[in-house]
C-alpha cells in the first residue's frame, strides 16, 4: 500500500516537472546560446534552400574553421522566412544575423551600422554600387550590408525574332518599338504572344515604369493624392492596358517565366531570376535593358538581399565579423552562380561588364540610381501594396479592364 | 483485517486523481497550447503590437478601428457569411445523400465507402494544390471535360464572380467527416421500425423522411454546428488556390485575420478581428442550440415522456 501512496507522489511531481519544463523552455533556449568555453554563438537565418543553402553552408563551416572563437549556426527559415523573423523578433528570441530585404518593417529590431561601417574606412563602404546603399537603409541609417541584388530586364526569344524577321532591340529603345515589335511577333495561329507580363503584378517592382514616366506611387511626403493619379501613371497603365485590348500581349499568373519557357512568348520583363531556368529549358533567348518612355527614360527597381543586425544580438562584434566575412570578395564570388556581386573589385576582377547577359543588369543599375521605392516612404507599405495589387487587378483581370484613370483617382482617396 | 483496510482507505484518496493522469497529455495540451494562447489573445486585442517592438496599450481602440474604420472588416465578413450560407447547407445535403448511398447493401460498397472519405484523408494543402489544377481556366481538367461536352467552361479561379462558388464546390468535397458520422447514425436505426413502416406500406421515400430522418436530427444538429463553424473559419483553400482573389472576391474573414498578423504585422488588431469571430460563432451556435428544442428529436424524450404519461393515467 505504502509503494502505491509513493508511485502516486512520483506521477505527481512528474507533472509539476512537466509542466515546469514545458513553460521554461523558451527562456533555457536563448540563454545556453551564449556557449560554453566562451566561444560566441551566432544563428544566422537564411531563406534559401536547396543547392543555394548546400553552399552557404560550406561557407559558413569554413568561417567557423578560421574562426575558432565563433560558432556559426545556419538556420533555414525556406518559404515562411518573414513570419518566422517576424515571430522571433516577437519574442525578443531573433537570430543573430539574418538575410533582410524589407528594411522598412524591421527597423525596429535591426541594428544601425552606420558605426560599424565607420570603423572599416571610406573604401570599404565606396567599393559597393551606390544605389544599393538606398535599398539597404531605413530613416536615414544603414541597417543592412548588400549582398546580392538583381535589377529588371527584358528577356526575349531569339528564335521568334528571327522567324518573324524583326531586329534584336537594342540598349537604348523606347516602349514604341517595343509594342511594335510586339505587333509583327504575335501569331494567334501559333498562339504565340508578342509580350507578356504580370496580371497581378508585386507593387514594388511595378513602381519602376512609373518612375520611367517621371511619377511615382507617393510624392516625397507620403501622399498618393497627384501622383498615384496623376497623368503620367494613368498614361502608363493606360499603355499596359491597351497593350492586353489590341490582342499582342498577354498577362500572365507569375512573371512570364513559364510562358517563355514554352516558347510561346517573344518577350517579357523580370529579374536575373529567369537566366537559369530558361536556359535549362534551352531557350535562345537574349537580354535587353527596359524601354524608355517618350519623354522620360528607362528605370529599374532594385531588388536586393542584404545582411543584417538584431538589435537584440549578444554577440555583436562577432556578428559584424561574420557579416563582413558574409559580404567579402572571396564569399561574393562563391556565389557567382546564383547572385550578381554587388562589390565593383569583384566585378572588375571577373570581368562581368564584358558578360554577354550580366553587364544588362549592371547598366541598368547605373540608369537607376537616385529612385526610393514608396515602400522606404510611406509607414504602412503592406497595406498600401495590398491595396495597389487590387487597383492593377481591377486594370488588367479581363474581366474587369477597368478604366485606370477611375480606378487610381479612387486608390489615391 | 481492520489494519489493512485503513490504509486502504487512504490510497482511495489518490485513486481520484488516476484519471486525470491518464488525460494529462491532453490536459498540458489545452492549457500550453489552446487555453493560454487564447487568452493571451485576449489581452493581446487591446495592445497596439507590431511585432518588431514592444506592445502598447490601446484599450478598445483596436475594436473601434475595425468597426469604424476597416472597410475590408465588413466585406470579409461579408464574403465569410456568404460562404457558410452556401457551404453549409451543401456539405449536409451531399453527406447526407452519401451515407445514405454507402449503407446501402450493394456489393462494392466498401470500396465506395473507402473512396468518399478519401478526401477527408488528404491533407488540405495537397487538396488545394490538386483543386488549383482542376480548375486552371486554360489547362484544367474541369474545362477540358466541359469542353468535350461542347460547353465553354467559366474562368473559375480568375472571375470574381465564379470564384467564391469554385471555393464551395471544393470545400464540398471535404464532407467525408459528416458522411462518416451520418452513416454510423443511420446504421445504428433498429432494422424493425423499417419493417413495420414497410409493412404499413410506406415506400422508401416515406421512410426516409418519417424514419431516418427524424432518428438522425441529433446527428443533423451537430453537423450543422460542426460545418457551421468550419465554414466561418475557412483559411487553408483561400490562402493556397486564391490568395483573397480574383479582385479579392474571396478574401475571407479567416485570411483578414491571417494577413493582418503575419502579413500587415498588426498582432493587436488581428486578436481583436479573431475574437469579434469568436462572438459571433458563440453566438450562432447559441441560437442553433436555441432552436434545437423545436426540430431535434432524441429518443430518450420520449420514452421519459410515455413514462409520465403512463403514471398521469
Amino acid at each position: 500500500m505504502l509503494e502505491t501512496k509513493r508511485r502516486s507522489w512520483f506521477v505527481v511531481i512528474i507533472l509539476t516537472m512537466l509542466f515546469l519544463s514545458a513553460c521554461g523552455s523558451g527562456g533555457a533556449g536563448s540563454s545556453s546560446d551564449e556557449g560554453q568555453s566562451g566561444k560566441a554563438t551566432i544563428r544566422f537565418a537564411t531563406w534559401d534552400s536547396e543547392e543555394n543553402l548546400t553552399l552557404q553552408q560550406g561557407l559558413v563551416d569554413k568561417f567557423n574553421e578560421a574562426h575558432p572563437d565563433i560558432q556559426v549556426s545556419l538556420e533555414a527559415y525556406g518559404s515562411e522566412y518573414d513570419t518566422k523573423i517576424a515571430a522571433g523578433m516577437g519574442a525578443k528570441d531573433a537570430p543573430d544575423v539574418m538575410y533582410m530585404w524589407n528594411y522598412p518593417t524591421y527597423k525596429d529590431a535591426l541594428e544601425p551600422l552606420d558605426s560599424y561601417l565607420e570603423k572599416e574606412g571610406a573604401d570599404f563602404k565606396n567599393n559597393y554600387y551606390e544605389t544599393l546603399w538606398n535599398y539597404n537603409s531605413a530613416d536615414g541609417k544603414v541597417l543592412g550590408l548588400p549582398v546580392g541584388y538583381t535589377t529588371h530586364v527584358v528577356y526575349y526569344n531569339k528564335d521568334l525574332f528571327d522567324k518573324a524577321n524583326v531586329p534584336y532591340p537594342k540598349s537604348d529603345w523606347t516602349w514604341d518599338d517595343l509594342q511594335a515589335a510586339a505587333k509583327k511577333l504575335n501569331n494567334p495561329d501559333e498562339s504565340i504572344s508578342g509580350f507578356a507580363f504580370s496580371g497581378t503584378p508585386d507593387p514594388y517592382d511595378f513602381e519602376m515604369f512609373l518612375w520611367g514616366n517621371g511619377t511615382a506611387y507617393v510624392d516625397d511626403s507620403g501622399k498618393t493624392q497627384g501622383s498615384l493619379n496623376s497623368q503620367k501613371s494613368v498614361d502608363v497603365l493606360t499603355m499596359f492596358q491597351n497593350m492586353l485590348k489590341d490582342g499582342y500581349a498577354i498577362t500572365t499568373e507569375g512573371s512570364g517565366s513559364t510562358e517563355m519557357k514554352s516558347g510561346k512568348v517573344a518577350m517579357f520583363t523580370n529579374g536575373a531570376w529567369s537566366i537559369g531556368s530558361l536556359k535549362e529549358a534551352g531557350i535562345n533567348f537574349g537580354i535587353v535593358e527596359l524601354p524608355s518612355f517618350k519623354d522620360g527614360s528607362a528605370v529599374s527597381i532594385v531588388s536586393s538581399s542584404g545582411i543584417s543586425m538584431s538589435k537584440d544580438s549578444k554577440n555583436k562584434d562577432a556578428a559584424w565579423e561574420f557579416i563582413k566575412f558574409w559580404t567579402s570578395e572571396e564569399a561574393n564570388k562563391a556565389r557567382l552562380d546564383y547572385e550578381l556581386p554587388v562589390l565593383k573589385s569583384v566585378v572588375e576582377s571577373e570581368k562581368l561588364q564584358d558578360d554577354e547577359l550580366k553587364k544588362v543588369f549592371y547598366h541598368m543599375l547605373e540608369m537607376s540610381e537616385g529612385y526610393t521605392p514608396a515602400s522606404f516612404k510611406v509607414e504602412n507599405w503592406s497595406e498600401m501594396s495590398e491595396k495597389l495589387a487590387l487597383v492593377f487587378e481591377q486594370i488588367f483581370n479581363p474581366s474587369t479592364l477597368m478604366d485606370p484613370k477611375a480606378v487610381l483617382d479612387d486608390a489615391a482617396e | 483485517m481492520e489494519h489493512a483496510v485503513k490504509p486502504h482507505k487512504r490510497v482511495r484518496r489518490w485513486d481520484k486523481w488516476t484519471p486525470y493522469l491518464f488525460i494529462s497529455p491532453w490536459i498540458i495540451g489545452i492549457l500550453l497550447f489552446t487555453v493560454g494562447p487564447l487568452i493571451f489573445s485576449l489581452i493581446m486585442s487591446f495592445f497596439d503590437w507590431p511585432v518588431t517592438s514592444s506592445p502598447k496599450f490601446i484599450g478598445l481602440g483596436n475594436y473601434t478601428k475595425m468597426f469604424t474604420e476597416d472597410p475590408q472588416f465588413y466585406k470579409s465578413l461579408l464574403i465569410t457569411l456568404k460562404f457558410a450560407l452556401f457551404y453549409v447547407p451543401l456539405s449536409l445535403v451531399t453527406s447526407l445523400i452519401l451515407a445514405m448511398l454507402i449503407s446501402q447493401s450493394v456489393r462494392g460498397v466498401k470500396f465506395f465507402r473507402t473512396i468518399f472519405y478519401l478526401p477527408a484523408v488528404v491533407s488540405g494543402v495537397a487538396v488545394s494544390i490538386i483543386w488549383g489544377w482542376i480548375f486552371n481556366t486554360k489547362y484544367g481538367i474541369l474545362n477540358y471535360a466541359l469542353f468535350l461536352l461542347g460547353i465553354e467552361g467559366p474562368k473559375w479561379l480568375i472571375d470574381p464572380n465564379s470564384a467564391i462558388i469554385t471555393i464551395v464546390i471544393a470545400s464540398a468535397w471535404g464532407v467525408g467527416t459528416m458522411m462518416l458520422i451520418f452513416y454510423t447514425n443511420i446504421k445504428s436505426i433498429p432494422p424493425d421500425l423499417y419493417e413495420s413502416a414497410s409493412i404499413d406500406g410506406a415506400g422508401p421515400i416515406r421512410q426516409f423522411t418519417h424514419v431516418t430522418l427524424p432518428l438522425i436530427t441529433p446527428t443533423i444538429f451537430f453537423n450543422l454546428i460542426t460545418s457551421t463553424i468550419s465554414a466561418l473559419q475557412q483559411l487553408t483553400l483561400v490562402l493556397l488556390l486564391t490568395n483573397g482573389g480574383p479582385l479579392k472576391s474571396t478574401y475571407f474573414y479567416g485570411l483578414f485575420v491571417y494577413n493582418n498578423a503575419f502579413k500587415h504585422h498588426k498582432l493587436g488588431y488581428a486578436s481583436a478581428n479573431a475574437w469579434f469571430m469568436f462572438i459571433i460563432i458563440l453566438l450562432l451556435t447559441a441560437l442553433i442550440f436555441k432552436s434545437s428544442n423545436a426540430w431535434v428529436f432524441y429518443e430518450n424524450e420520449v420514452k421519459k415522456e410515455r413514462k409520465k404519461g403512463g403514471k398521469k393515467k
